[in-house]
């Protein structure tokens, strides 16, 4: 029968007003006890979002840089006018440069490779054989885009390959060859080693070594095209100047597209990087904002019933001071109260909060965004990339038990908190007054 | 003759109504001995409930001391006036002021848990006085549940729970019909011939006055002793 007793007792005593109390804190409980998890939750969904978007922001500047970066040196196409079988043929021809004379291109700055190829029309039937130089390893594993890309038998071309060659599908199928067998080309012998499949775009090649290109062609020491890397997307335009300032023949075509691509997709990746920081700041702050509302919410609550209360038990109040309560005693009898009631709340807030908190999290907080997938396509002529649009997601919370924990320690925080003042103000009611209420 | 267990010097009461002060105790004085039954009688408004609360350290004088076993109350602060409370004084009010969430038994408990006693000697006195106020029957029973007169020989309990100095009752009588009046005057009257209780009671009712050994009226602020 100590003071607890009179603390239940008189809570139970009033059962209907009890019982709004418990359901209006014990919602603000469930609440209070989802935000914390709800944050954790949100922001590791963004915060996943974000390595994706980093990771796939890497990847898309080492592939679409590579071909962003890459530009071709040629000479201007020339008009050549040869006998045909019936009238005189006009075709455009691209004249073939000495490599010798270029070698300067290697040391413009910001130039990674300078790369010399070799293409030349075969007249027997209209495919091209494209020579690529296969001594480097180093160049080919850094730009495999220089190699054929969609090989759908046998092997690609690999460094130091001689005497060997890749073939279009079409070419393979006109030749009626099958990888392993032999073909014969400009007059010479070559291993098919492996197949290129037919794409959009690509080229009727017949890709082979450039020394082995140059040797049935008749046109050792010499390139249609140099295909030169710089070093990043930023320095493009500034090589393709110096190239042309040193070599004023020469037409450079840089990947324009591409280029504005890749310029237009690092913006978007910061973009989204921008908006997923946002949202997870976002996240914490209205969830610290919501939990101060709750708690001043519920201290209100529990103030404004624990007020009424000792307003109507005034004549109790005396009652226990004329036998001999003391001041602390009545202080420590309504801060009871106050905190008993928030805890009863408190544990029905944790099982609301336990089926709820995910339903609750979703209303309460901004969703995480996450992202929905980033695309990069390769095809013939370049790598594409394109990262995904960022989307809202809804997450998923569980109470564990130290928020258990934390829940319980915080309602009878809240408890405290509330019914300090209404229970200050019991332990200073005047018992001759108190004794004169009614 | 018994010693002095109450002896009130010059107490003034003044309470401040606006401008007004109304002032229902002036310089009065009087002497109690343990184991006396005093009545007080007198106008409504002259004063009674205020002489009571301030014997009672429910109040503060004025002016002036009161001495309950040679101590000053009018000099205790706070944090010592609840002890005179809780170990001297046992009241009982007109309307009783049982606590309604408790049970006779625990009624009679409360005041004895307040003075730090222990469960089991609790309930053993608990029991004990009950059974001399004729209840033992509705120990369970809560306020609600008892008749009026009940509920006064239930407060009576408490009051005597931890054998106070005094027992100071205002108007126990008041509220209750011709049957039970009788029967609280002549338990009272009991209590003070077979176990020596000292009781000061407020009444307007002289029959009710008259079981008592000595009759004081109040009125003007003073104190003045009906001669038998
Ligand atoms: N807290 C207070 N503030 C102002 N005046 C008060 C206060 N308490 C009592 N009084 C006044 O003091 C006077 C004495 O009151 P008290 O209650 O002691 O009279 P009483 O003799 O008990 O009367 P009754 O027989 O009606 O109970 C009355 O005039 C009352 O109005
Ligand atoms: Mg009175």
């Amino acid at each position: 029968m100590g003071i607890l007793t009179r603390a239940t007792r008189n809570i139970a005593r009033r059962k209907t007003r009890a019982l709004l109390v418990i359901v209006a804190l014990s919602l603000a409980l469930a609440m209070i006890v989802s935000i914390p998890p709800s944050i954790t939750a949100s922001q590791e969904a963004t915060q996943k979002t974000i390595d994706n978007l980093t990771t796939a922001a890497k990847i898309v500047a080492s592939t679409v840089n590579m071909a962003a970066t890459q530009m071709d040196c040629n000479l201007p196409l020339t008009l050549r006018t040869d006998a045909g079988p019936y009238h005189n043929e006009t075709t455009f021809e691209r004249p073939l440069m000495n490599i010798t004379e270029y070698s300067n291109l290697t040391y413009v700055q910001h130039v990674t490779y300078v790369v010399p190829v070799l293409e030349q029309r075969a007249y027997d039937w209209p495919y091209t054989v494209y020579g690529v130089p296969l001594d480097d390893a180093t160049l080919l594993s850094s730009y495999p885009i220089l190699l054929p890309a969609n090989i759908t038998a046998g092997r690609n071309l690999q460094a130091g390959d001689s005497g060997v060659v890749v073939l279009h599908e079409r070419i393979a199928n006109h030749f009626g060859v099958a990888v392993g067998e032999t073909v014969n080309i400009f007059g010479r012998d070559f291993e098919v080693v492996g197949i290129e499949g037919q794409e959009a775009l690509n080229t009727t090649y017949a890709t082979m070594s450039l020394s082995d290109a140059q040797a049935i062609t008749n046109t050792t020491g010499q390139a249609s095209t140099f295909i030169v890397f710089a070093d990043s997307v930023d320095n493009v335009y500034a090589v393709k100047e110096q190239i042309v300032g040193a070599y004023p023949k020469l037409t450079v075509t840089i990947a324009q597209t591409l280029l504005n691509q890749v310029y237009q997709m690092q913006r978007q990746t910061n973009e989204q990087l921008q908006q997923a920081h946002e949202t997870m700041n976002q996240i914490e702050s209205t969830g610290i904002v919501e939990m101060g509302i709750i708690t001043i919410a519920d201290s209100a609550i529990i103030l404004f019933i624990m007020l009424y209360t000792v307003r109507e038990r005034t004549k109790e109040i005396g009652t226990l001071k004329a036998l001999g309560a003391s001041n602390t005693t009545i202080l420590g009898q309504f801060m009871l109260e106050g905190v008993l009631l928030s805890l009863i709340a408190g544990i029905v807030g944790i099982v609301i909060g336990i089926f709820g908190a995910t339903s609750l999290a979703n209303i309460l907080l901004p969703q995480p965004i996450t992202q929905t997938g980033i695309g990069i396509t390769t095809s013939g002529s370049g790598t594409w990339g394109g990262s995904g649009s960022l989307t809202a997601a809804s997450i998923s919370v569980t109470i564990t038990p130290e928020l258990m924990l934390f829940g319980l320690g915080f309602s009878v925080l809240l408890g405290a908190l509330g019914s300090l003042y209404p229970a200050w103000r019991a332990a200073r009611i005047r018992p001759a007054e108190a004794m004169r209420y009614e | 003759m018994n010693e002095l267990v109450l002896k009130i010097e010059n107490l003034t009461k003044t309470y401040k109504l606006g401008k007004r002060d109304v002032q229902p105790l002036i310089d009065l004085n009087l002497e109690v001995r343990r184991g006396e039954f005093t009545a007080i009688m007198g106008p409504s408004g002259s004063g009674k409930t205020t002489l009571l609360n301030l014997i009672g350290c429910l109040d503060k004088p004025t002016s002036g001391s009161v001495l309950i076993d040679n101590i000053d109350i009018a000099r205790l602060p706070e944090s010592q006036l609840y002890k005179i409370r809780r170990d001297k004084i046992g009241f009982i009010f007109q309307n009783f002021n049982l606590l309604p969430y408790l049970n006779a038994r625990e009624n009679v408990e409360l005041a004895m848990e307040l003075a730090g006693k222990f469960k089991g000697q609790r309930k053993q006195r608990a029991l004990e006085l009950l059974a001399t106020v004729g209840l033992s029957e509705r120990e369970q029973h809560r306020p609600q549940r008892l008749s009026q007169g009940e509920q006064q020989r239930v407060a009576i309990a408490r009051a005597l729970a931890n054998d106070p100095a005094i027992i100071l009752a205002d108007e126990p009588t008041g509220n209750l019909d011709k049957n039970s009046k009788q029967e609280i005057v002549k338990l009272l009257a009991n209590l003070n011939q077979k176990q020596g209780a000292t009781i000061i009671m407020v009444t307007h009712d002289e029959h009710i006055a008259a079981s008592a050994e000595r009759i004081l009226f109040l009125s003007d602020g003073k104190i003045q002793e009906k001669q038998a």
